[in-house]
């Protein structure tokens, strides 16, 4: 990658300001992290639905399946905090695993059948409560520990572990990106047989693809896990888990790598800042409500109806 | 013992009624538009919710309120094709997020409208015993379950038989064909949402009869209609109903031999095992889904 002033100077802002300026309020600090988490699970959905060619339903399986994971591996076994959260990424690929059969389906089945899994994982969870704790949940997750001084506990020390989670795995989705199997992948947009005959495994691919968003997702949820140190069935596998991150993704372009994360931070704030305050009961029917908007005036985002717009602009003068 | 699970078949037959009227509109609406609605469970459940209305709010038994339920779920149904005919690009991967925001609006209205709570029929009517021959029901299951078969060969004589019902048929299998032959597709789509529609008011009229509605139902009833449209395979009514009686005595004998935690996992096995076993559904013709 190129040397880019620019990015240094984000990276430092987000690195050393937000800390800086935010760190000693909580509440701004939760809603930047909680934002994080969404944009995580966003990025992840965008990898798999802009890589894949594949929309998913059923990401808050992974997430729940990685939180889950991570609890249980570091409560009953005590395995270290950060190896669990990877062991959680795990987990979910393991989900993940036995989902590679819906993949004989395509586009609108395999987004049922996956949104179907997600409702068996839910229920796995409330009744195997020999490991899970049933319905009432787990409480007392452990919360990160403090490595080389620095106490990640604390509302800084989780926003710079989920931050930097958030920005390697947007490193990994650019490098596939560039990647031939990114290639690949989409040439598979313009035409499957086509580029089967050039002797790409397109399902294998595929499949990888959903390891790989998986993996993500699952790693983002043992994050929450430990951050929130609670958890139950229905929390850990909400619907919400799957509808904001779409939302999220679809409003700040899910073609892009910096859309999902930036459509996460807007939508999140403005969800939880503005309409939670409005409409306290049904504040997610505006989530419902800019999905449906976004994609009849602009499914690929925000920023290419603003390009559109501007061009027309230009166009007529 | 055998008593319980001839039992517990009858009353997943008798469920199976209005399974079978909510994945039709699905597979009907998928069939002529290539659309598959994520909406769809929660038209149903908005109907339910009308039901629960007419019998709180004036008394009334809950069948009175089937003409009201029509009206608005065909309505509601024709207000997501219009929305669905306005996606440009990529009409398979974006009608589903659509439809998804669709179903999560609905939810929220339901949510708003009529609260969290759990709710079900007062009726003494329609929960009184019918008993026939060894076997037990309420009135509500057989009753709509007479109803669901009527509807069930009154589409199929629609579909068979009418002008508007082959034209469903004639856009699902070529559109391009059925327009050279003077069908208006955009019409058919239309039709088909509308027909789907009114299945949909009258299985959310039955839910709410016979069983308990709470406004995050409607999820899990379009991925109830989905795995019976994958047991069945696609294009055959006859197909739809056993699927759909397939899934209710399932998940009906898992309530009965062990818990009603499990009962979804019932379907999910079934929807599993046939797509291991054949892909293609039971009754669905051998070329490749999707």
């Amino acid at each position: 990658m190129k040397f880019k002033p620019t990015l240094v100077a984000s990276l430092l802002a987000v690195y050393v300001a937000v800390p800086l300026l935010f760190g000693a309020d909580n509440y701004v600090m939760s809603l930047v992290i909680a934002s994080l988490v969404i944009g995580g699970i966003a990025l992840s959905w965008a990898l798999l639905g802009n890589l894949g060619g594949m929309v998913s339903f059923g990401h808050a399986a992974f997430f729940g399946v990685g939180a889950y994971t991570s609890a249980v591996l570091s409560m009953q076994y005590h395995v270290p905090v950060f190896a669990a959260l990877v062991l959680g990424g795990a987990g979910a690929v393991i989900a993940a695993l036995l989902m590679l059969p819906v993949l004989r389906l395509r586009g609108p089945y395999f987004a049922l059948a996956i949104l179907a899994y997600a409702h068996i994982f839910r229920i796995v969870a409330s009744e195997w409560s020999s490991v899970t704790g049933g319905a009432a949940g787990i409480g007392n997750i452990p919360r990160l520990p403090t490595v080389l001084g620095i106490d990640f506990s604390s509302k800084t020390g989780n926003y710079l572990v989920i931050l930097t989670i958030v920005l390697v795995f947007a490193l990994a989705y650019a490098l596939i990106r560039r990647s031939p199997h990114g290639l690949a992948l989409r040439a598979m947009h313009d035409s499957d047989d086509a580029t089967r005959v050039v002797g790409v495994n397109n399902t294998l691919l595929k499949g990888m693809m959903l390891l790989v968003s998986a993996f993500m997702c699952g790693v983002v949820g043992a994050f929450n896990a430990h951050y929130i140190n609670f958890l139950e069935p229905d929390y850990a596998f909400s619907a919400l888990w799957v509808t904001i991150p779409i939302v999220a993704a679809i409003f700040g372009g899910y073609r892009t790598i910096t859309g999902p994360l930036v459509g996460a931070v807007v939508v999140y704030l403005v969800d939880q800042l503005i309409v939670k305050n409005l409409l306290p009961s049904g504040h997610q029917m505006v989530l419902g409500i800019v999905l449906v908007a976004m994609i009849v005036a602009s499914p690929d985002g925000l920023l290419a109806l603003v390009r559109k717009i501007t061009r027309k602009k230009h166009a007529a003068t | 013992m055998t008593e319980l699970i001839l039992q517990a078949v009858y009353s997943g037959l008798l469920q199976g009624g209005s399974y079978a009227l909510i994945a039709l509109g699905l597979a009907l609406v998928f069939g002529a538009m290539k659309v598959i609605n994520l909406a769809h469970g929660e038209l149903v459940l908005l109907s339910a919710y009308i039901a629960y209305t007419v019998e709180s709010k004036l008394g009334w038994n809950p069948m009175a309120a089937i003409p009201i339920s029509v009206v608005i779920v065909c309505i509601a149904s024709s207000a997501v094709y219009f929305v669905v005919g306005r996606i440009k690009t990529n009409r398979e991967i974006n009608s589903l997020t659509l439809t998804y925001g669709i179903g999560v609006i609905l939810t929220n209205v339901i949510l708003m409208t009529w609260k969290a709570d759990v709710r079900t029929t007062n009726s003494t009517w329609m929960q009184e015993a019918i008993v026939v021959g060894p076997f037990y029901s309420m009135r509500s299951e057989v009753l709509f379950f007479g109803v669901s078969v009527a509807l069930i060969v009154g589409l199929w004589w629609w579909l068979s038989r009418s002008w508007y019902g082959r034209a469903v048929r004639a856009v699902s299998s070529n559109r391009d064909a059925a327009k050279l032959m003077g069908i208006n597709p955009g019409r058919t789509e239309l039709v088909s949402f509308i027909v789907a529609g009114i299945l949909a008011a009258f299985a959310g009229v039955a839910l709410f009869s016979y069983g308990v509605i709470t406004p995050a139902y409607g999820g899990v009833l379009t991925v109830k209609a989905f795995i019976i449209t994958v047991l069945a395979g696609m294009g055959s009514i006859p197909g739809v109903l056993i699927g759909a009686i397939l899934l209710g005595v399932a998940e009906s004998l898992t309530v009965t031999l062990a818990s009603s935690a499990l009962q979804e996992l019932a379907g999910m096995g079934l929807f599993l095992l046939v797509l291991f076993v054949m892909p293609n559904g039971l009754f669905g013709a051998s070329r490749r889904r999707g």
